[in-house]
């Protein structure tokens, strides 16, 4: 009896000895995709190019034009009472707004994740919106709001309530400002990594909040760390929608950042890039922070992410 | 028994196993004698259970009871409903219409988390930031004021639960760090931890690999018989449908279309869905009339005047498919298209002459039929054949399979 044999087989396992066109032992293997040296290497230096032109540069010139006139002038710039009082003043508005953001971002990217809702999509977009919207616009919005002329002026001004060119206003703008940050880091994740967990905790008897704090918090904790860090870096750089709502009260409603721009328009240059250099050392820092979250916990990080 | 799991041999004197289930179903029994809620095995009572998700019908007027203590299993193909119909007794979607009952009770109103019942999911859900043992004591640390346990006596069970799932000294593990079969089983001990009357699983073995899938469903099967507690699980496997459960809920397109033993289902298909859905199968168009079967005009054997004349489906298994050399006059005329060899048993596929079908027929390798290759001229004699109405009616139940009246040579 003669008979064909079939399909079914085992199924080959890839290995060296199926893969066609063995390199010589020693050398790496050439991969059929990855571009031949010449490319790479134009590649990389168009990138390094682009970093150091753009990026390195210019915190390099702010770090040499601030110790432009030594290092004890710059000392005495940083320790000038306005310029810490506008470091005081950023430190506060900071860490008022990025736990409110906190609480804000985790609330929404919950609710977005987990659950259908009518006008889910308007929550999304609206999410985003201060990305798309110009700072000073931002800005403007609580000025349009809340001040004299504003929507709610007249009722503020009977409750002698003051909101624009204080403190309050700040808070508000950067709130406003940074808060896609962490909704953003935490509604992917969350939405990848989906309800079945909280499903199995529902089902096991726990309550709502113990499948919140015990099965979704600890599984969302490092996207969490990273959207505090990228919001709190903004939260002290903003610029343009804070200047709107300021007033620029020197040693009241200036931030850091209104405070280098008002020193540089007074001819004050070191003061101004001494300032910056702060500025500058910030960014870095959370750099180096996002980098070594990245390093440390990076597998558990892409893990989270399935 | 003797289990192999993890690549071990590891031996087990049956009265461990046992012992430790029934340790563990005794324990629950003498806590709960003093609760007012009679302690014994949930049944189960669906009626005319109707979901939709948007425009698109997940379950469409589901009836199904279940007893205590009962293996059930849901089979069906992708999109029959079956894991809507597990989530609504879990509590996790609410039904559009009809009522459940776990107890007597109606349970409708009940949330997820008051229903006490245990969810096995597909891939598994463990709560990878705890370790085994913090997975498993779960359900026991978030029992709230006079339900909360001591300490001392949540370790007990998760050690107990342990040893029974076999992962003595894997509680400091992270499901990470496990293998998949141990995740599950680490997924089964969380859902047993709580005591649940009714235990769900979904697709519990599909993640895993045949040879690990084979080996924890009879162990499975095992432990359900030691414990006795209502369980009802979803496959599109037939095979692990038949092979475990007691009774086999067959759905299709939201709708049961079959409930029965796994021999019932096998032997007596009540449509052709479940015939063609059980098992391979031929489906040949025929003609009823005057008391016998015809196929392209030939004769393959009496209907016992059950069915009424007319149009039907013939519907032949493979193995019930004989292969003749042609010109031996009495047959279906076909063609081999190829032979595969599938273990010992031959696959042949072939083109029917008269029409355009392709046949498959198994044959068993050591059984000698003469040459078969490709291009060949054959003839196919039906030894039994399943006869379907072609007006798509269903079939009387228990209906007798249609005899071929011997022919000779």
């Amino acid at each position: 009896m003669t008979v064909l044999e079939g399909r079914i087989t085992e199924p080959q396992i890839a290995g060296p000895s199926t893969a066609g066109g063995k390199e010589p032992a020693g050398r790496p293997r050439s991969s059929a995709i990855t571009e031949p040296l010449p490319v790479r290497l134009l590649v990389i230096a168009i990138g390094l190019l682009f970093i150091g032109l753009f990026l390195v540069l210019p915190l390099i010139a702010v770090f040499a034009m601030a110790l432009e006139k030594g290092l004890a002038a710059y000392l005495a710039a940083i320790t000038e009472s306005d310029a810490l009082a506008a470091m005081r003043l950023t430190l506060t508005v900071a860490a008022i707004a990025v736990p409110l953001n906190l609480i804000f971002g985790v609330a929404a990217a919950w609710a977005i994740a987990k659950f259908e809702f009518a006008g889910k999509s308007l929550l999304i977009t609206l999410v985003d919106l201060p990305f798309s919207v110009s700072p000073v616009v931002s800005g403007l919005i609580y000025v349009l709001l809340f001040g004299a002329h504003g929507w709610f002026g007249p009722w503020l001004k009977a409750h002698d309530i003051q909101i624009i060119f204080t403190v309050s206003g700040l808070v508000l703008a950067t709130i406003f400002v940074t808060f896609p940050f962490i909704a953003r880091e935490l509604i992917p994740l969350m939405q990848e990594q989906g309800t079945e967990d909280e499903e199995a905790a529902l089902v096991l008897g726990a309550s709502g909040w113990q499948t919140f704090s015990r099965v979704t918090l600890p599984n969302i904790k490092w996207g969490l760390l990273y959207g505090v860090l990228l919001c709190n870096a903004r939260a002290m750089g903003e610029f343009g929608a804070v200047s709107v709502v300021s007033g620029h009260i020197r040693g009241l409603t200036n931030t850091m950042p209104l405070h280098v721009e008002i020193l540089y328009n007074e001819y004050d240059f070191v003061g101004a890039f001494a300032v910056a250099s702060l500025l500058a050392l910030l960014a870095l820092v959370t750099l180096v922070g996002k980098s070594l979250l990245e390093w440390r916990f990076g597998r558990e990080l892409a893990a989270a992410r399935h | 028994m003797n289990f192999s799991l993890d690549n071990r041999k590891v031996s087990l004197q049956p009265k461990t196993t046992q012992e430790l289930a029934r340790d563990i179903l005794t324990a629950s029994r003498t806590r709960a004698a003093s609760r007012t809620r009679a302690e014994q095995s949930m049944a189960i009572e669906l009626t005319g259970i109707v979901k939709r998700f948007g425009n698109f019908t997940a379950l469409n007027g589901v009836t199904l009871a279940a007893r205590d203590g009962e293996f059930l299993a849901l089979l069906g193909p992708s999109g029959s409903g079956k894991t809507t119909l597990l989530r609504i007794l879990a509590g996790l979607e609410r039904p559009d219409s009809g009522t459940l009952r776990l107890q007597k009770q109606k349970v409708d109103a009940i949330r997820p988390s008051d229903r006490n019942v245990g969810l096995v999911f597909q891939h598994y859900a463990l709560f990878r930031h705890m370790t085994v043992f913090n997975n498993i004591a779960f359900g026991l640390n978030v029992k709230r004021g006079d339900e909360r346990l001591p300490k001392s006596e949540i370790r007990d069970r998760v050690l107990r639960l342990l040893k029974l799932v076999q992962l003595d000294n894997l509680q400091d593990r992270y499901p990470a760090q496990l293998s998949g079969g141990q995740r599950q089983r680490v997924a089964l001990a969380r859902a047993l931890a709580v005591e649940p009357k009714l235990l769900l699983l979904d697709e519990p073995f599909g993640a895993l690999d045949a040879k690990v899938r084979k080996e924890l469903r009879r162990w499975l099967r095992g432990l359900h018989d030691s414990m006795g507690l209502t369980s009802i699980f979803v496959t599109h496997d037939q095979e692990e449908a038949l092979e475990l459960a007691d009774r086999v809920v067959v759905m299709s397109q939201g709708k049961i279309e079959q409930i029965g033993t796994p021999a019932e289902i096998y032997d007596h298909p009540t449509s052709p869905f479940v015939y063609q859905f059980i098992g391979n199968s031929n489906r040949f168009e025929c003609e009823v009339s005057r008391g016998q079967v015809w196929i392209g005009g030939q004769s393959f054997g009496g209907t016992g005047d059950v069915y009424p004349d007319g149009p039907a489906f013939a519907f032949v298994r493979p193995h019930d498919l004989e292969i003749r050399a042609a010109g031996s006059g009495y047959g279906i005329p076909a063609t081999i298209r190829q032979v595969f060899t599938a273990g010992n048993l031959l696959r042949i596929e072939l083109d029917l002459k008269d029409r355009k079908q392709i046949v498959e027929v198994e044959v068993d390798r050591s059984r000698s039929i003469g040459d078969l290759t490709s291009g060949r001229d054959v003839l196919l004699t039906p030894q039994r054949i399943k006869l379907f109405p072609a007006t798509g009616a269903e079939t009387p139940p228990m209906s007798e399979p249609v005899r071929r009246i011997s022919q000779a040579g």
